[in-house]
């Protein structure tokens, strides 16, 4: 197809993707440089029948004209990146300077909102990932070997977790847990704890989204791995057992390799989708114990009037570098392909 | 009709290419057959005939045309596909008529051509159903009757027989050259089927590894090939093929000697000869070795050796019968042999 | 079944078929309850005393003369005016899945039929922005958007949603146009078309099993969606999904809690008969990526 032609069909792509999505990752990386600016004091008398006091207040005029002018705020370079509420350099080296022992360590640094939030993102990538996994495996096995009858409503109920989105399962499973609602209160009898809250604990609260996790995530793993499992090389089953393979063994040398590959194809998926976990400390109003890379974001452009830019910005930065990071051996294992291909 | 020119054609993708220097003249309403194994590029030169291809370099003339930079659409030709590209959802009618209809041909001549293209290809009765609803052979004719539903330039087929079983690929093929001979339409035919090039073809082109190996009509093909490559391309069985040494018109290979060859030449060579042109002997054969293996073909049984490191093959007569591993003796006349330098592959 | 490697003990099959009950239960059970108990008052559905309340709803009994009340729907879709979060949330997926799909589907088949090697390019693209946050692009749209005054509308979040879908959904249709044989269209070419006519004459006749997949997919991001349509439109154009979110803040103090489950309820039963419709077509489609990536 000559190159004229080609893009004839491809500009409207082309176009929307060059607005809308490699713009933005230019003004993220330019509102990342840049920080909200600073109030503008006015001195100002106000006379009353006792004489003339000076008062200081916000030039709203001056600021409104500053803002119009330069709406991104004024140049900071990188020092968003390392302000106490992203890297936070400074009071790293405080706290690495003045900790007794690793606990008091950890704790203060669990404090500071990034690494708070990025610890999060990563246990629960990390966490969620495997058992997802799992789960959905042992589910498309055990699927496989019920009668066909009830294979479709099974698949039907199965799917229904993961294609509810993450806030409307989340805030589900949230109502049930209440310790008023039915799994709550369930738990407290079960614990003969009348007090217990999944809500109240941070560990626990953090149980509760790995958890939600697995449940909103084993579905896909299943499916994928259910499809694999109908195309399981049926000559080699055969001469698995022929050279007497018992059943767990057909499973461990015939099953499993033969779905290796869908497995790191759900993995890589997994990785992409926990990492970006934010809906859920929504659903789960858990923002008092639980946060996210995402989150972070999000809060901060969630603050009417005046947003945030420039943090978003910059944990948007931040949180794009930990995908290149967490991407890279994929990326790298597909470049390899690619040029051993042509 | 008309006369269809390659000048010195080259298709490369980055540094690999796929067809190279390909220079060749067709004349008006011959058949050309493109012949050689799978991946050497024919297909990639009927594209560019077609204009699905850009060309790399070089010039293609369609008549007096230079076509380079027309469009496939305003080169007046037609292609069958070797999976037949059959639109699913019209039916047989439909699809023989769809040149027509995108060509704009005045509405009222659409039913006598498309009817009569059916009827070239014994098509009549199947004209209301849909390619799926078809045999392999009629999918194919279905593309055929497209094909020559009007009178383009060039005809243009790529294996357009390779999906067949064998019996409907002889019958076919027979009314293919029927057609062709009946149109008079310069047709350029693609195959890797030699017996195909060799029945249909007024002149065989020979490629390998996207080069022209040889070109001219199947006759000369198989009596003169020009290389190596060709000469063990061509026939049935494949030529014997020995090395060994040629010295004042003795060639001397390991368990075989030929003489009464040219005296002209001297040095490596490899000694090409046909299984059907040798003979199993009793005494004086050219070659005289425990034999590798006999196979009975029915009307023939087919002696095999190793020399050296080739396997070379002889028809005995069907009541011929020998152990392996028994000494049997062939004649090999000198004037049924092909030389060829065995460095270059050329015929010398 | 006759074949033997198909054979199981009995114990085994028992067992595997209580893992799947099991399983169906923690799957479907969530969702059944809620809809159950949207028709309950909150002293029914969040009961102190038992929680046998949620089925039997001694409570709505009581207060409305019957197990049952739309009261949580009658609160959310005509006190809150919920409806109009649903008519926004229609707007906003047919629109991206229908500007997604006119896009995607000259996007993709152009790069099907290319004959550059477009397609890793394409992949990793695709890869990246799978990987990406929405949230992260987010942050870049805001602030461009109050300064030209785009900021609020539907229009903007729906061509925001099909741009960040653009690479998956190229991807998906690029794939597929793949596996529809070139001879096709190219056989459409010689019979005297240009590039577009054979795209609508031969290609667009077979192309809607490939469409179709591709759409569900676009369907859902849409549907779903809560961090592009929060953040990018206003209080009065907000979709069901941001809508129920701020129900959230507003609904739990003033003990109306119920209206934020009918809302919930609201949103989930299309996606029922959307995978009872789809099923097969959806599975298939997860699966695509897996086969072909
Ligand atoms: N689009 C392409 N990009 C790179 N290589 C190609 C392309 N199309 C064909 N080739 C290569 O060119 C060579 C010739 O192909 P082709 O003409 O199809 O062979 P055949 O003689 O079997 O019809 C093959 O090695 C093939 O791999
Ligand atoms: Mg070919």
């Amino acid at each position: 197809m000559p190159h004229k032609v080609f893009l004839s069909f491809l500009w409207p792509s082309l176009i929307v993707m060059i607005l809308f999505i490699a713009l933005p990752i230019v003004s993220v990386v330019y509102q990342s440089l840049h920080v909200e600016h600073e109030q503008i004091m006015i001195v100002g008398e106000t006379c009353g029948p006792f004489g003339c006091t000076e008062e200081v207040s916000v030039d709203a005029e001056a600021m409104g004209k500053l803002r119009e002018e330069k709406p991104a705020g004024r140049f900071n370079g990188l020092g968003t990146y390392f302000n106490e509420s992203h890297l936070a350099t400074d009071e790293i080296a405080e706290i690495f300077a003045t900790s007794a022992d690793f606990r008091e360590f950890r704790n203060r640094v669990m404090n500071l909102p990034f690494y708070n939030a990025l610890i999060f993102t990563v246990s629960y990538t990390l966490i969620v990932t495997p058992l997802v996994m799992l789960v959905g495996f042992i589910i498309a096995i055990v699927v496989n070997m019920v009668p066909r009858l009830f294979k479709g409503p099974v698949i039907f109920f199965s799917l229904l977790p993961m294609i509810v989105t993450p806030l409307i399962g989340s805030l589900v499973l949230f109502w049930m847990i209440d310790s008023r609602g039915v799994i709550g209160a369930s738990l407290q009898v079960l614990f003969a704890d009348p007090t217990l809250s999944l809500k109240a604990s941070p560990t626990l609260t953090w149980v509760t989204l790995f958890t939600y996790g697995v449940w909103h995530s084993a579905p896909f793993a299943f499916v994928v791995f259910y499809a694999g499992l109908q195309t399981v090389p049926q000559d080699t089953m055969e001469s698995a057992m022929v050279d007497g393979a018992n059943r767990w063994e057909r499973i461990r040398f015939v099953t499993i390799p033969h779905l290796m590959p869908l497995a790191i194809f759900v993995a890589l998926m997994q990785l992409m989708d926990n990492f970006r976990v934010f809906e859920p400390i929504i659903g789960f109003a858990a923002s008092a114990s639980a946060s996210s890379l995402s989150y972070l974001i999000f809060n901060d452009l969630r603050i009417s009037n005046t947003p945030l830019f420039g943090s978003a910005a910059a944990t948007s930065m931040l949180t794009i570098f930990g995908i290149i990071i967490l991407l890279l051996p994929v990326l790298r294992q597909n470049w390899r392909e690619f040029n051993r291909k042509s | 009709m008309a006369r269809l020119q390659l000048k010195n054609v080259n298709k490369r993708w980055g540094s690999f290419v796929g067809v190279d220097n390909f220079d060749l003249d067709i004349a008006d309403q011959e058949f050309l057959v493109l012949l050689g194994p799978s991946g050497c590029g024919k297909t990639t030169t009927m594209r560019m005939i077609a204009g699905l291809e850009e060309v790399s370099e070089g010039e293609i003339w369609l008549g007096d045309r230079m076509v380079n930079n027309l469009e496939p659409k305003d080169r007046d030709i037609s292609m069958v596909f070797q999976s037949y590209g059959l639109y699913p959802n019209l039916t047989v009618y439909e699809n023989i008529r769809f040149p027509l209809r995108v060509r704009l041909v005045p509405k009222e001549q659409h039913d006598e051509m498309v009817m009569r293209a059916a009827r070239m290809v014994e098509l009549e009765d199947f004209l209301d159903r849909r390619p799926a609803e078809l045999s392999g052979g009629q999918r194919q004719r279905v593309a055929l009757g497209r094909a020559i539903v009007r009178k383009p330039t060039v005809f243009l087929m790529d294996e357009p027989l390779s999906n067949l079983d064998a019996k409907l690929r002889v019958s076919t093929r027979a009314q293919i050259k029927n057609l062709q001979s009946k149109l008079k339409t310069t047709t350029v035919y693609v195959t890797h089927d030699q017996i195909e090039a060799m029945t249909l073809a007024d002149r065989v082109v020979v490629m390998n590894k996207g080069r022209i190996q040889q070109v001219g009509t199947p006759t000369e093909i198989y009596d003169t090939p020009a290389n190596v490559f060709v000469a063990s391309f061509i026939g049935s069985p494949a030529m014997n093929l020995v090395q060994g040494r040629l010295e004042k018109g003795v060639f001397q290979g390991q368990g075989i000697r030929v003489i009464g060859l040219r005296a002209d030449k001297s040095g490596n060579v490899t000694l090409g000869f046909r299984a059907e042109d040798a003979e199993i002997v009793k005494t004086d054969g050219n070659i005289s070795a425990p034999i590798y293996s006999i196979e009975l073909l029915g009307e023939a049984s087919m002696v095999t050796w190793r020399l050296g490191g080739a396997l070379v093959s002889v028809r005995a007569n069907k009541g011929f019968r020998a152990e392996i591993e028994d000494v049997v003796q062939a004649d090999i006349p000198a004037d049924a042999c092909h030389l060829f330098d065995t460095e270059t592959g050329e015929r010398l | 079944m006759s074949n033997p490697a198909e054979k199981r003990p009995l114990p085994l099959k028992a067992l595997a078929i209580s893992i799947v009950l099991i399983w169906i239960i923690i799957a479907a059970f969530p969702f059944l309850w809620t809809m159950w108990g949207s028709f309950k008052v909150e002293g029914d559905f969040f009961s102190r005393s038992d929680w046998m309340n949620a089925v039997t709803g001694p409570l709505t009994q009581e207060k409305h003369g019957s197990t049952f009340t739309m009261e949580g729907y009658e609160g959310a879709w005509i006190e809150r005016e919920f409806y109009r979060a649903v008519i926004n949330t229609a707007i906003v997926t047919v629109s991206v899945v229908a500007v997604s799909l006119t896009l995607g589907t000259l996007g993709g088949y152009a790069l099907a039929r290319s004959g550059y090697k477009y397609s890793f390019w394409l992949l990793m693209m695709a890869l990246v922005f799978r990987a990406m946050p929405g949230v992260t692009l987010i942050s870049g749209y805001m602030l461009p958007f109050f300064e030209l005054n785009i900021w609020g509308y539907l229009p903007t979040a729906i061509i925001v949603l099909v741009a960040m879908n653009q690479p998956f959904t190229l991807w998906m249709l690029h794939s597929f146009f793949k596996s529809i044989p070139r001879d096709l269209d190219e056989a459409a070419l010689v019979d005297g078309c240009s590039r577009f006519q054979a795209f609508r004459l031969a290609i667009i006749p077979v192309m809607w099993p490939g469409v179709i997949t591709t759409g569900l997919f676009s369907f859902l991001t849409a549907y779903n969606d809560f961090a592009v349509t929060s953040m990018l439109l206003s209080e009065q154009n907000l979709t069901m999904i941001p809508q129920i979110n701020s129900f959230l803040g507003s609904s739990q103090e003033e003990g109306k809690v119920m209206y934020a489950v009918a809302a919930v309820v609201s949103s989930i039963v299309p996606l029922f008969v959307f995978i009872m419709i789809f099923q097969r077509r959806l599975v298939s489609g997860l699966t695509a990526g897996a086969v072909k990536g």
